[in-house]
């Protein structure tokens, strides 16, 4: 009781975390151990983030709490870590696709506390959440507890909103290059009579991304022939809305946590260019509108001692619109000419409504039979309309899909050996049911072989399991056989850039993980920890980004084997909380296993690299803390980091010569930030440098990322 | 006396006579200038795993140019050989000489003219010689026809625009120092009424002997693929000098429902052919029995409508999908035959090499060692060329999703004497699709 009670006031007041840094009588010893030395004893306690990475799952924790200050968006700090890679399309709102070990961003599945983020509407992403309101962010890597009720394949994402107890109120704004302005606005209020807990959110974002594109083509003045010039973004502009009320109550006797909440999201965005920047659109736009409700239920001891209830369902409507209504072919000095066919997808006129339904059931029972063992049984509801109108063309016919999933799930938790051993095994269910009303363009679509509905039924599972044998070396090791279903934008497209593939099949994967782990405290206040994963996925019907012959239109498409495997391992290394220097590698092989045709023969792609990814990058990072200057009560943060990824083929590398192959080059990027908190961290500001050398880098082919920028943010805490 | 000067005098005459005869018929007749052997590269277009034709491919485009097709040279590999040019060209493209002439897949807003070469590394490589931005008309990749006027200098390509519901053209002037648009411009012909569209691009051809060129278009009752039976096809003939339209005739459902393509021109697969006497034929598609099925129709030398009582695919198995003209009132045709299978697919396997005899109508598939060549897949592909008297016939039998089990093999037909020979291979796996003869360099 006595440990729980330490237990307890330390998480309390590692959630105090911020207004206590610079405290001459306590300290923060980094993101991996909140070390707290009280006076002249120190208490070592592990952070959530280092519990979860010592649990038996490949995982990822990122404390975002200790960087809201300084961070643009989740996505930034995401993709500096081992294993991850998050490939961007361009500036702020553009689209990205991140990858786990190897596998593809939507083999990989997002929550935001545990429920799918698409419950906010499909426009909010991490790359529009608001910081403020983010405490961690877990990365599970390849193999995913069966609490999430998930059919990821490749892992999953789950943020962690704040759960604070006390009172607050989180306000910050940034203003950047690019045009670029960001508000967020977060609070808590505890009515001290009626105990109900009241939240709102409140974040917008904008920016131009008028950033400068190099070396584009453009028509001279006579318009007869082109030249080459740098010119700036003409039509990018994004902005997005997000607020959020959430209101319930705590600690009442037939309940531990109810809430109700209610939000609104708007993104507006134009488009500027086709899957490659050869494709310059100049009118055609996108937005989304989402409305969402949602309430969750939490109790302890329901029904029976030891038995846990969690319960949330959320109903979303959204409203998605893609106007690709003018015949123009633009250039990148903003001209253009009268084209023949729309911007986007090169066809005819079009002003196309989508309407997606979404409606999200979880419920997780939780049962601990003994100490130490606990069985857990979790179902997920995810049913996705699709219904499609045209404003503009007369010749379609609205279509109306359904997308439903049900996943059961069944897990066994256990801890022997005095908490040296975890072990987990879960089992899943996977229903999956389509619905398909569009006939359009069936040739590319594949709408003539699905119409109808059909149900499909797959199976799934896995186990976990952790040995610590010392503070120094743990093992674990974890192995999921796992389907992962289509998602909405993989089969039905994105109404824009993507066609749809309603005859895509779902991937199914076995993922095995093996890592090691430790940590050495050194002494005089120097700690080490390394980190080393070692992963194998062996995936059938692959589901792969392709960009197609027709108009720069993209489309998913199955590959009907690829084995995955890699490495990936992390260094850090920690001083007094002062100095912070950590390092990470990443390296994965992708290869086509598909060996014989039908016909018998070798498959000509069979043991090639899978094309259009990245399969090497690393990333290191170095901070200095200084505290108490110039203000009592204050700190400066010194940061610097830089990652690197190796250059990649667009096609198969093994045909044609490699010096007529398209290629994503290297990239060498250096980000440089300053941060200032004061009062106790009341009061933040921040300058950040990102691609301090004004690099020219592509995450994907043909599709530049922005150049330098400077971004300054000042936050305060209350 | 009198009498015997003139038995004389005629006896010379005859003999003198005789002897002349006698010369002239042991005089050969001059034989005709045979036709000078001009010197090619071949260029062989693959698609890995799946055809690219169509826009079907989305495992990448690769492109070897080898000097010969015969069967001592060694087999065409691709593995870490040739070029690359799936994001950056289509397979469908215009070609003269040694160039080629497209609207890139790369989307640059222009049209663009280059051509194949080696590297200093002995390596193919592609050169753009020219790139010029479109004025007002734009066209997009694939989606135009075109037609080289007599000057061989001028190239008219035209398309659709406005949801399919206006035909436009450009005309575009090629020299050494590059190209430069002449004019433009937006054909006078309306959808009728009881259709919504134009066909995607239409069929474009000029004809030498009448300089006009002919432009052969579809009207659908809507946008996008089409249906024989509910379309219509038309005639529009033109002025290559001001690009007016002479006439425009819609073409009677008996004689031909549709083209046999309507969406790329021949900018892959050739449609239309001239004999020596400038007939001009066109394969289109009529319905039996409800089902599709190619016929080749004829618009006489002089003439400017289709001569109902002729038919070079009579009887047919399936689709015509190309045809070539060989020389000597025969023409290479490259088909379906729908009886191979239940249904037929994009890629079934199903289509074969004939040898049509225009006099006749007969056809007969062409044979290697008195064996049929293989049915092929590929419904969209042009693996034939017709060059020196020789047809050069690639045949690679892949189907959806799978890759050939044998080597793609170049069959050579010679005109003349009908023989079949077998030529280069190429290697295995891959979907062969087009092969194209440049001049060299």
């Amino acid at each position: 009781m006595r440990f729980k009670r330490i237990w307890m006031s330390l998480v309390s007041l590692a959630g105090c975390v911020v207004p206590l840094l610079g405290q001459d009588s306590l300290s923060v010893k980094g993101a991996l151990n909140d070390t707290l030395m009280l006076r002249n004893s120190t208490v070592t306690a592990q952070s959530r983030e280092q519990k979860l990475r010592e649990g038996a799952f490949a995982v990822g924790a990122l404390n975002i709490r200790l960087q809201a200050s300084t961070l643009q968006s989740l996505t930034q700090v995401i993709d500096k870590t081992a294993g991850i890679r998050i490939r961007e399309e361009g500036g702020v709102g553009s689209e990205f696709d991140l990858s786990i070990n190897g596998m593809s961003g939507n083999s990989i599945r997002y929550f935001l506390d545990g429920m799918p983020l698409d419950a906010k509407g499909t426009g909010m992403t991490l790359a529009n959440l608001p910081v403020n309101i983010i405490d961690r962010v877990e990365i599970y890597k390849g193999v995913i507890p069966a609490s999430f009720g998930s059919d990821a394949l490749g892992g999953a994402v789950n943020i962690v909103t704040n759960r604070r107890t006390r009172n607050y109120l989180d306000f910050s704004y940034g203003i950047g290059s690019f045009h670029t302005h960001k508000a967020d606005f977060s609070a808590q209020y505890t009515g001290k009579k009626t105990g109900i807990v009241i939240k709102p959110v409140l974040s917008a974002s904008y920016s131009k991304n008028n950033y400068v594109m190099h070396d584009v083509k453009v028509r001279n003045e006579e318009h007869t022939a082109f030249v080459i010039k740098d010119l700036p973004r003409f039509h990018d502009d994004y902005l997005s809305l997000f607020g959020q009320l959430e209101a319930g109550v705590v600690n009442r006797s037939w309940t531990d946590a109810f809430f109700a909440s209610a939000s609104v999201s708007k993104i507006d965005k134009e488009i500027q260019t086709g899957a490659t920047q050869d494709h310059v659109i100049g009118m055609a736009e996108r937005h989304t509108e989402a409305v969402s409700v949602s309430a969750r239920y939490e109790k302890t001891d329901f029904l029976t001692e030891g038995m846990q209830l969690m319960a949330t369902v959320s109903q979303t409507w959204d409203h998605a619109q893609t106007i690709d209504t003018t015949y123009r072919r633009y250039y990148w000095d903003g001209t253009y000419i009268n084209g023949s066919y729309s911007e986007i997808r090169g066809r005819g006129k079009t002003w196309r409504h989508y309407r997606r339904p979404l409606t999200v059931v979880r419920t997780n029972l939780n049962y601990r039979f003994a100490e130490g063992h606990d069985l857990a049984l979790n179902y997920l509801l995810n049913r996705c309309g699709n219904q499609q109108t045209d404003a503009w063309d007369e010749d379609f016919e609205p279509t109306d899909d359904v997308l439903a999933k049900h996943i059961l799930s069944l897990s066994y938790d256990q801890s022997l050996l005095a908490g040296r051993l975890n072990n987990t095994f879960f089992v899943k269910d996977y229903i999956n049911h389509l619905t398909v009303g569009q006939d359009e363009l069936p040739s590319t679509t594949g709408s003539d072989k699905v119409k109808g509905s059909n149900t499909q039924n797959y199976l799934g599972g896995g186990v976990g399991s952790r040995y610590l044998f010392l503070e120094e070396l743990a093992v674990k090791g974890s192995y999921e056989h796992s389907v992962r279903l289509p998602i909405s934008r993989e089969v039905l497209g994105n109404g824009s850039t993507v066609y749809p593939n309603l005859t895509l099949k779902p991937e199914i994967s076995d993922n095995f993980n093996l890592g090691l782990f430790g940590s050495f405290d050194l002494g005089g206040g120097h700690a080490l920890s390394y980190e080393v994963n070692g992963f194998v996925r062996l995936v059938d019907n692959y589901i792969r980004a392709t960009v197609s012959e027709t108009e720069s239109m993209m489309q998913y498409v199955n590959v009907a084997a690829v084995h995955i495997k890699g490495v990936d391992g992390e260094v850090r290394y920690d001083w007094a909380g002062k100095l912070h220097l950590a390092v990470n590698a990443s390296y994965d092989d992708s290869r086509d296993m598909r060996k014989y045709t039908q016909a018998g023969d070798i498959s000509i792609t069979y043991k090639n690299r899978t094309p259009n990814r990245p399969w090497a990058w690393s990333n290191a990072e170095a901070s200095y803390t200084f505290h108490n200057v110039g203000l009592r009560d204050s700190r400066l943060r010194l940061a610097c980091d830089y990652q690197w990824v190796h250059w990649f083929y667009l096609t198969w590398e093994a045909f044609g010569s490699a010096s007529s192959k398209s290629k994503v080059p290297t990239q060498h990027i250096t980000n440089a930030s300053l941060l200032y908190s004061w009062h106790g961290g009341r009061y933040n500001i921040s300058l950040e440098c990102t691609n301090l050398f004004d690099a020219l880098a592509f995450d994907n082919y043909k599709l530049q990322k922005p150049g330098r920028a400077f971004f300054l943010k000042f936050r305060l805490f209350l | 006396m009198k009498e015997i000067k003139k038995l004389f005098v005629a006896l010379t005459i005859a003999m003198v006579s005789m002897m002349a005869m006698a010369v002239s018929c042991e005089q050969p007749e001059p034989e005709p200038e045979p036709e000078p052997v001009k010197e090619y590269n071949f260029d062989l277009f693959v698609c890995a795993v799946k055809h690219g034709g169509m826009s079907k491919n989305k495992n990448g485009t690769y492109v070897r140019s080898v000097p010969a097709l015969t069967a001592d040279q060694p087999r065409v590999e691709f593995t870490g050989k040739g070029i690359d040019i799936t994001e950056d060209y289509t397979l469908e493209s215009i070609t003269k000489g040694k160039y080629y002439y497209q609207v890139p897949q790369k989307a640059t807003g222009g049209f663009v003219k280059f051509h194949i070469t080696k590297n200093a590394a002995g390596e193919e490589t592609i050169v753009e010689d020219s790139e010029i931005p479109f004025k007002d008309n734009t066209y997009s990749a694939r989606k135009y026809t075109h037609a080289w006027l007599a000057d061989g200098k001028t190239l008219v390509i035209i398309g659709t625009a406005n949801s399919a519901k206006q035909i436009i053209w450009t005309k575009i002037a090629d020299s050494d120092a590059g190209m430069s648009i002449l004019s433009e411009g937006t054909f006078d012909i309306s959808v009728p009424t009881g259709f919504s569209a134009f066909s995607t691009s239409g069929l474009l051809t000029y004809r030498a002997s009448d300089q006009k060129l002919y432009y052969f278009y579809l009207t659908k009752p809507k946008s996008g693929q089409s249906d024989a039976t509910t379309s219509k096809t038309w005639i529009a003939i033109i002025d290559p000098t001001t690009m007016a339209v002479e006439s425009n005739t819609e073409v009677p459902g008996d004689i031909m429902e549709e083209t046999a393509g309507s969406a790329y021109g021949e900018l892959m697969q050739n449609m239309i052919m001239y004999d020596e006497a400038d007939n001009l034929y066109l394969s289109g598609l009529i319905t039996v029995n409800g089902t599709e099925m190619g016929i080749l129709r004829r618009i006489p030398a002089g003439q400017k409508t289709f001569d109902p009582s002729w038919n070079g695919f009579p009887n047919p198995e399936g689709k015509l999908l190309t045809i070539q003209y060989l020389g000597d009132g025969r023409a290479l045709s490259y088909s379906q035959n729908n009886s191979l299978v239940e249904k037929l697919t994009i890629d079934s396997k199903v289509n074969f090499y004939s040898i049509i005899n225009l006099s006749t109508g007969t056809r007969m598939r062409v044979k290697f060692d008195g064996t049929d060549l293989q049915y092929c897949g590929g419904r969209f592909s042009q693996r034939s060329v017709v060059v020196n008297g020789k047809a050069y016939i690639g045949v690679g039998g892949e189907t959806e999703g799978e890759a050939e089990a044998t080597y793609p093999t170049i069959y050579i037909y010679d005109c003349k004497t009908g023989s079949v020979e077998k030529g280069v291979e190429l290697s295995k796996g891959f979907c062969f699709d087009i092969i194209r003869a440049m001049d060299a360099e």
